[in-house]
């Protein structure tokens, strides 16, 4: 298999810095505004909780034209004493460069993990560029786990206010729980921690070249870790805040790279979650505490109307996805009042399952069909802003689990029409 | 007497003459054709039974070829339907090399027709097969972004867009076919145009009081504020 081609000057930063025993990737992409923060915050929890251990901050670039890697470079803590540290023991080395290969986060994890593997590390890291919320106590919590608990792969465990996440909660973690049964909160979370040798068995598959060196490695890596019997763990990292998103962003694009990569996962994957039954949960790490949320303003109308303009529209395509029967359910709910309309989790259960099997046998070309899903998805998502509305966040978490029990209840299903 | 008969006989051994020289052109014809017939069953036989095998069925469901199928009330499998058209396009051919063999000038003129046209009858076929394949795929494209974007009338704009498309193919087989080619291009010019000036002049009268409408309120008035939607859906 190819590896990842660096320019000479970065073969020369590697070398400078021999070994290390944490790496720290940072992937970016015009993050000069926010990635600054980020790079303070690795250097403490540095500093603070591994003084004496070898660490690499590696910032893995897509070609940003504001100055990210730059700012990287200038970036650090000042005075460590200014923030009750210890005097670090070992320096914390830098290196950023723009990766190559197909442009993607894929690729800029890619890099990482060659960086990783060069310096022999034990642990790595890689967080999200645009988090505002990281505090020096995220990069404790991601690798303790992994150098001290033998722990190959942690994912994040957020407090997320109960409207957001909604393709995590209505997708992507209930298939994953039911098809993998392992309960890992935040399979897409974006901030995880993995060993070397788990960052080495990644750079060994052949999928740089595909569809996850572009998007949805976020998913590749936590279902890769699963399906091969890596030791994972999740630690509660508390409020996950980052840069407003570009408002322009395509929610079914977004729908489509999440469930294809995840679809595009069972195939590979098919033999290990056959035989799964149930689900357990994975040991979690941290201290768990309540986290004052910024409200979220949601336009539950305009979503039912795009649903109900699906409905009208994309009936013979959901028809030959969903049958008949199922199909009359739905347009059962869009006959339905705003203020009464629900979502049973059986359906819904029923429907993420038939698209599954759609793209399994490959019934429409998986752009359509998936973006074909959007708005049963809105309706979904509408459906379960209205029913959460007046709980606590507690009791949103009580209907999600539902949803994940139903799913798990009905994998027979799947698995009697998976041929 | 003997003159006479001569006269009776030389025809006839003139025939004769002609039919033993001909005699072995029928008889190859003959052996060309039932070869023919044999060999396009054959293949028909093998051709049903790898596209079977490929489930090259489930393939044209998807594609829409079924369904276009059927609204021709066609109801066999799809498969059958190719094995079919192979097997006839076989027998044409066949019939054709069966009379070349013949060695008669004026069916020689027409095979040679025959073989300079099917090229074209070909290329017709396979532009026929790939547009209206591509013209589905756009249509459904544009359906589902339509419908994802909210727009009420997606399912219209979607069949319009189909619509424009088969005939903007039907007009280039019927161009490659060379049949009424000035025709065909004339009446494709006036239909396209037609559509076009038709919806110029419906969006030009019939949405005059809109089109002021929105140009008014971007220039004078502020947009009202929508509530926006904060949800982070990852």
């Amino acid at each position: 298999m190819d590896t990842v081609t660096f320019r000479s000057e970065i073969h020369g930063q590697i070398e400078k810095v021999g070994s290390a025993d944490i790496v720290v990737g940072i992937p970016s992409y015009n993050n000069a505004r926010t990635i600054g923060h980020v790079v303070r915050a690795v250097q403490a929890g540095l500093a603070k909780y591994f003084p004496e251990r070898r660490a690499v901050i590696v910032n893995s670039d897509g070609g940003s034209a504001d100055g990210t890697t730059e700012v990287v470079q200038k970036t650090s803590v000042e005075d460590f004493s200014a923030i009750l540290l210890h005097h670090r023991i070992e320096p914390i080395s830098k290196i950023a460069f723009p990766y190559s290969g197909i442009p993607g986060k894929g690729s800029a994890f890619r890099a990482i993990f060659e960086i990783a593997q060069t310096l022999e590390a034990k642990a790595c890291v890689v967080v999200d560029s645009d988090l505002r919320s990281i505090t020096p106590e995220w990069i404790e919590l991601l690798v303790k786990p992994v150098l001290d608990g033998g722990f190959d792969y942690v994912a994040p465990l957020y407090h997320r206010h109960k409207f957001d996440g909604t393709i995590t909660n209505s997708i992507v973690y209930p298939l994953t729980r039911a098809l993998y049964g392992k309960r890992v909160r935040q399979p897409i979370g974006g901030d995880f921690g993995f060993s070397g040798k788990l960052a080495q068995f990644y750079l060994g598959q052949d999928v740089w070249e595909s569809d996850v060196a572009r998007f949805g490695i976020d998913i590749w890596m936590t279902t890769t870790a699963i399906a091969n019997n890596f030791k994972v763990a999740q630690s509660f990292l508390g409020a996950k805040i980052h840069d407003a998103k570009d408002p322009g962003a395509d929610l079914s694009s977004m729908l489509y790279q999440v469930v294809s990569a995840t679809f595009e996962l069972m195939e590979t994957h098919a033999a290990v979650w056959m035989p799964v039954r149930g689900s357990e949960p994975v040991p979690t790490f941290g201290f768990e505490y309540a986290v004052g949320l910024e409200h979220v303003n949601v336009n539950t109308a305009r979503m039912l109307k795009l649903f109900r303009e699906g409905l009208l529209n994309l009936r013979e395509i959901w028809l030959d996805i969903l049958g008949a029967g199922d199909l009359r359910e739905v347009e059962r709910l869009g006959a339905l009042d705003d203020h009464e309309f629900r979502f049973p989790p059986g359906l819904w259960t029923r429907i993420v399952y038939d698209y599954a099997l759609a793209f399994h046998l490959k019934k429409l070309p998986r752009e359509h069909l998936i973006k074909s899903l959007l708005p049963l998805y809105i309706g979904k998502t509408a459906a379960f802003v209205l029913e959460v509305d007046p709980m606590t966040q507690h009791e949103a978490e009580a209907e999600i689990e539902k949803l994940c029990m139903e799913f798990e209840n009905g994998k027979d299903y799947l698995l009697t029409c998976w041929k | 007497m003997m003159d006479f008969l001569n006269l009776i006989l030389e025809p006839l051994q003139d025939v004769l003459l002609r039919f033993k020289e001909f005699a072995p052109n029928l008889l190859a014809m003959l052996v060309i054709l039932i070869f023919g017939i044999l060999l396009a069953r054959v293949l028909r036989a093998i051709l049903v039974k790898f596209l079977t095998a490929v489930k090259f069925d489930n393939w044209s469901d998807r594609m829409g070829f079924t369904t276009l199928m059927r609204k021709g009330d066609l109801w066999t499998k799809p498969s059958v339907v190719i094995g079919a058209i192979v097997f006839w396009m076989l027998i044409i051919v066949t019939l054709m090399v069966g009379l070349g063999a013949l060695n008669v000038g004026a069916i020689d003129n027409l095979v040679e027709q025959f073989f300079s046209y099917l090229p074209r009858v070909f290329s017709a076929a396979i532009i026929l097969v790939v547009g209206y394949a591509v013209s589905g795929f756009i249509s459904r494209a544009v359906l589902i972004a339509a419908a994802n974007g909210g727009y009420h009338y997606a399912k219209l704009l979607s069949e319009a867009v189909r619509v424009l498309l088969i005939v903007m193919i039907l007009a280039m087989v019927m161009e490659q076919l060379q049949i009424a080619t000035n025709i065909v291009l004339a009446a494709f010019s006036i239909v396209f145009g037609g559509i076009v000036i038709a919806l110029a002049i419906a969006f030009g009268v019939g949405g005059i009081g809109a089109a002021k409408r929105i140009i008014e309120r971007e220039l004078t008035e502020e947009r009202p504020e929508k509530a926006p939607d904060d949800i982070e859906h990852i």
